[in-house]
């Protein structure tokens, strides 16, 4: 029972990771219609971030965690400016292959400057261990992480929820025709939407850097499967984003557990049931059909 | 969902952007005399493909071959149907491996192995054609994607009959005994490239032709083809499977010229990189797979073999380029600029 | 009536093309040829991914000190007055690495081929020596395979197999005193034949392996896993992942507080893993290196003038194609000439000691026995220079270390 406990957990931690970035993947295809390629090379920016930061300017876990968001809005915000705003007229699928060709710069540029060993990083004090919650001892990066990021969808779901910015996000992301006509600007808040999901994708990149190998090529398997969880949510959907990355969290870390040869593929035969019975996702409306 | 989300349920907006005008090539009665420009192409093609191991390291040229061929078959779906298929490494890496198995177990001259790995490539192409075709635009290329994950996941826990992680070893050229094709690539290109060319002839054929057409107006219009009574799911599966027997012919050859086949061929960055070829070649055009392939393949072994670092980079940046300003690609930015030319000669008034 | 001229066209230009083709026979016709009056080294690796640092491109500078150190030996009586250096890069991928050596051995006349890390590239590479008769020393994969099923006479393993690691490590822990063991491992090829080494070296010393836990291989999230492996308080966890793998799971291991409760043995590792991670982390770990270059003055020597030159201390693989080009120019002087047969006859049985081997000898299966040496990761106090990370505790002498010929290899 204790195993299963701890199994949970460390699912719900891993799927931390998966729900932050998809809740950016979500928030950016809802309101500017773009599947970005290159979310999982922003997730790896956010650890590079991380840990150039604390090479160079010693800057530790605690504050990067704030910081590097930061700057990986920045970074989404000229991408956006520069890149991606020119192709948002046309079908999707451009922005789709403009994100994927970027995803080959960014990863090789990482490459080139750092190498592919890995980046070296420290064990965040005060997250070493494990805590006895119950008489079953968890690790306590687990746990934070997956505090962490149920703290900040909470945040952002309040954000979406009470604010101005929030409410035009969410009613882009319905409909944004609609929402124009009520006279509503969409335009003026594409840009710091994107930023904004850029850096959710950096801060669960943050996150990561402790508990993984900070490599170039660390995002590439993560966006993938991030389509994966937002297939299974529902590509408009931003709650679907959420519930669904920690759903897949989950099934990896039972799949490890209990059937480990299966666990790689576990998540995409759920995607593909998906598509079968469901195909606008757990919580998608199906509209586009 | 926002506007553009609304075009994706349609599939992929490139009806604006194909310059091929395959509708009007094909409402030419038969036996009617097609453009010399078009014949004389043929033949420079034709010579080019055939004098290429001259020019290049033989199994440089064959990659290049393979590739345009995978190409196309990418095109198929993408040019002309309006689909965007981002696990087509499936196909292609499956039939790979397929021929491979024939050819060591069975000792029969390749071409019979290649067709053995197309026609499995065709079979495995009819569930996830079936299972994908359920969803459109940027789903479809994302539920494709995942299926191909699932083939590379089979193949690497198939290890015993793959080889896994090591990749399929020591697949030989059997041809008839005939020597010199079976240990030199330079006559081997010459025994393989007829397949190729024969898969690109069947690509053609496919395009000009009433399914083709159909085909044309699904991607331009789905609503109304299915208004006017076309299975427009069914043409999609059918083409789907076309298009991956032809990717499979593809990877045969590939698997074939090598001697090796491994998981790389199965990968998703296979996939990327095919559709990166394609549509820097220009999609809704068969040129564009070759002319894309000539220029990717020989810019990879080039920047490899000089131990240039940041391969990717540079294809990444001339891919971001392409689509951001040329999105006809290469073939299709020649070919418009070619056509303002010879408009602005006709109508010198405009 | 439809005109004749476009199919006259074509034919005309299939004859041409064919007829081109069928003159001189093809521009290959060079391609296999030895190259007289050279001998051209062919350096195949990783240059720019996982283990770009554990030998890449500074290998180039160990086989020129080799190229160096036999000119200046032999002078004028060189057998090979002219010596090339050719570099490729197979990314770790099996694909590339066949397609690569068949270009250094066709397109750059290479003669011999050294050092190929990661096993699925050095059995692509194998298979292609065997095909074109030229010689492979493979010196940074460690598969047992090599000289086992896909053994062949023109390919030689130098430096260690997965074999060695496994009764070096295995049977030193346990004789520690580290008797029980969980065991993880990768799913695929290389970690179930570790796995399947380690089980047999710890059961063979005495110990018992508790389980045995599969993972996915490629695989960035071991937390599960540790737990599972944990949860029989087990006295040792012995790690079978290599290179990023690696790092991922001794990362989560240290986070999940593990370091304290059990001792961590690691399969294959490398000095490289440990400068990357850092050696607070690796603290205390057992594994098996092929050679350390602070073992003693020899390797010291040599060591410092590999710093001079690349400003970072050598791996084994260094040395080891420092060793391994050293000695195949060797042979090739006494031989005569560079054709690989008569090169083979003079490697053949041959007891080598150099700065890299010590009382080796290239056995019959071309696998190169020699002394190896159980390390300990020092503690960050204990370092006194840059990649002085390894306390040696033991050295496994040649005649233990390696398992006997395999009944698999057929040359």
């Amino acid at each position: 029972m204790s195993a299963f406990v701890q199994y949970t957990v460390q699912g719900l931690a891993a799927g931390g990771f998966y729900a932050l970035a998809a809740l950016g993947l979500a928030v950016i295809f809802g309101v500017l219609g773009v599947v970005n390629f290159s979310h999982g090379a922003c997730y790896m920016l956010g650890a590079v971030a991380a840990a150039v930061l604390l090479d160079v300017l010693h800057v530790h876990f605690w504050v990067a965690l704030v910081v590097v968001p930061v700057l990986l809005f920045l970074v989404g915000v000229l991408m956006e400016r520069l890149l991606i705003r020119w192709l948002l007229r046309l079908d999707p699928l451009y922005n789709f292959l403009l994100t994927f060709g970027l995803s080959l710069i960014l990863v090789d540029v990482v490459k080139r400057r750092y190498g592919v060993s890995g980046l070296p990083y420290e064990r965040p004090s005060g997250l070493q261990g494990q805590l006895q919650v119950g008489g079953i001892g968890l690790p306590t990066y687990s746990v934070f992480v997956c505090l962490l990021s149920l703290l900040v969808c909470g945040l952002v779901w309040l954000l979406l929820t009470r604010t101005r910015m929030g409410m035009i996000v969410r009613a882009s992301t319905e409909d944004a025709d609609r929402t124009r006509a009520l006279g509503i600007n969409v335009g003026r808040w594409v840009t710091p939407v994107f930023g904004f999901g850029i850096a959710l994708a950096g801060l669960a990149g943050v996150m990561a850097a402790p508990f993984r190998a900070i490599t170039a090529d660390m995002g590439g398997n993560f966006v993938i499967i991030l389509f994966a969880v937002v297939v299974i949510g529902g590509l408009g959907s931003i709650l679907g984003a959420v519930v669904a990355g920690f759903l897949v969290g989950l099934v990896e870390a039972y799949g490890q557990a209990y059937a480990p040869t299966f666990a790689q593929v576990a998540i995409f035969v759920l995607m593909a049931g998906v598509v079968l019975f469901r195909p606008a996702g757990l919580f998608g409306r199906d509209e586009t059909e | 969902m926002t506007q553009h989300v609304k075009n994706s349920s349609s599939t992929l907006g490139t009806a604006e952007l194909v310059t091929e005008e395959p509708d009007a090539e094909v409402r030419l009665p038969a036996g009617r005399r097609r453009s010399p420009v078009r014949w004389i192409m043929l033949a420079v093609g034709l010579v080019a493909a055939l004098a290429l191991p001259w020019f290049v390291y033989p199994p440089v040229a064959m990659d290049i071959a393979a590739w345009a061929l995978f190409a196309i078959s990418v095109d198929l779906l993408l040019g002309y149907t309006g689909v965007l298929s981002f696990g087509h490494a499936a196909f292609w890496g499956s039939s790979s491996y397929v021929t491979g198995l024939i050819a060591i177990h069975w000792g029969v001259p390749f071409p019979l192995a290649i067709l053995g790995g197309m026609l499995f490539a065709m079979a495995i192409a009819v569930p996830i054609g079936y299972l994908s075709v359920r969803r459109t635009g940027i789903y479809f290329a994302m539920v494709t994607l995942a299926f191909a994950q699932m083939v590379y996941f089979v193949a690497n826990q198939l290890s015993a009959l793959t080889g896994g992680e090591n990749g399929l070893q020591a697949i030989p050229k059997s041809f008839f005994g005939i020597d010199s094709v079976q240990t030199d690539p330079f006559f081997f290109y010459y025994a393989a490239i007829g397949l190729i060319l024969l898969g690109i002839w069947a690509a053609w054929r496919i395009i000009h032709s009433p399914f083709g057409r159909v085909l044309v107006a699904i991607r331009d219009n789905p609503a109304r083809a299915r208004a006017l009574g076309y299975n427009v799911d069914r043409y999609k599966i059918i083409v789907f499977v076309l298009s991956a027997g032809l990717a499979g012919l593809a990877g045969g050859v590939f698997a074939i010229s090598h001697g090796f086949t491994s998981l790389q061929e199965l990968d998703w960055t296979t996939s990327g990189k095919v559709v990166l070829i394609t549509v820097l070649g220009g999609i809704g055009t068969l040129w564009g797979g070759p002319l894309g392939a000539a220029i990717v393949v020989s810019l990879e072994d080039r920047l490899t073999s000089s131990g240039f670092e940041g391969t990717d980079i540079i294809l990444g940046s001339v891919f971001v380029v392409i689509v951001l300003l040329f999105r006809h690609g290469i073939w299709g930015t020649l070919a418009d600029l070619v056509r303002r030319a010879v408009k602005a000669r006709q109508d010198p008034g405009d | 009536m439809r005109s004749r001229k476009p199919a006259a066209v074509l034919a005309a230009a299939v004859c041409g093309s064919l007829a081109l083709a069928g003159c001189a026979g093809g521009p290959s016709a060079a391609a296999g040829k030895l190259s007289d009056g050279k001998v051209v080294i062919g350096l195949l690796n990783d240059q720019s991914g996982v283990y770009k640092d554990l030998s890449g491109p500074n290998s180039k500078v160990a086989i020129q000190m080799a190229i160096d150190d036999y000119k200046a030996k032999y002078g004028a009586k060189a057998v090979a007055k002219t010596i090339e250096i050719v570099t490729a890069d197979h990314q770790n991928k099996p694909d590339i690495a066949n397609t690569k050596a068949q270009e250094m051995y066709d397109r750059q006349n290479a003669d011999i081929i050294l050092d190929v890390p990661t096993s699925s590239a050095a059995l692509a590479v194998a298979t292609v020596a065997k095909a074109r008769k030229k010689l492979f020393i493979d010196v940074t994969a460690g598969t047992t395979a090599l000289t086992g099923r896909s053994c062949n006479k023109y390919t030689y393993a130098w430096a260690y197999d997965t074999a060695m690691l496994a009764k070096g490590t295995g049977e030193a822990v346990v004789k520690n005193g580290g008797k029980s063991w969980s065991i993880v491992y990768p799913d695929y090829a290389f970690g179930q034949d570790m796995q399947k080494s380690f089980t047999a070296a710890v059961t063979g010393a005495g110990g018992t392996v508790q389980q045995s836990i599969a993972t996915p291989f490629p695989n960035d999230n071991f937390a599960t896993f540790i737990t599972k492996a944990g949860s029989t308080t087990p006295q040792v966890v012995g790690i079978m992942a290599a290179g990023g793998d690696l790092i991922n799971f001794v990362k989560q291991y240290n986070q999940a507080g593990m370091q304290s409760k059990a001792q961590l043995a690691v399969g294959l590792m490398f000095i490289t893993d440990i400068h990357s991670l850092g050696v607070d982390q690796f603290a205390g770990t057992s594994f098996t290196d092929p050679w350390y270059w602070n073992l003693d003055a020899k390797n010291k020597t040599w060591a410092d003038k590999f710093l001079a030159k690349t400003g970072t201390r050598p791996t084994f693989a260094h040395a080891g194609n420092y060793s391994a080009a050293m000695n195949y120019l060797e042979a090739v002087q006494g031989a005569g000439t560079d054709n690989a047969d008569a090169v083979i006859k003079q490697l053949d049985g041959k007891k080598i000691n150099d700065v890299f081997l010590r009382n080796g000898q290239i056995r019959s299966d071309h696998r190169v026995v020699h002394d190896v040496y159980l390390a300990k990761v020092k503690s960050k106090d204990q370092v006194t220079e840059p990649w002085d990370y390894e306390k040696i505790v033991a050295t496994i002498p040649a005649a233990d270390a390696f398992e006997p010929v395999s009944a698999a290899c057929k040359m």
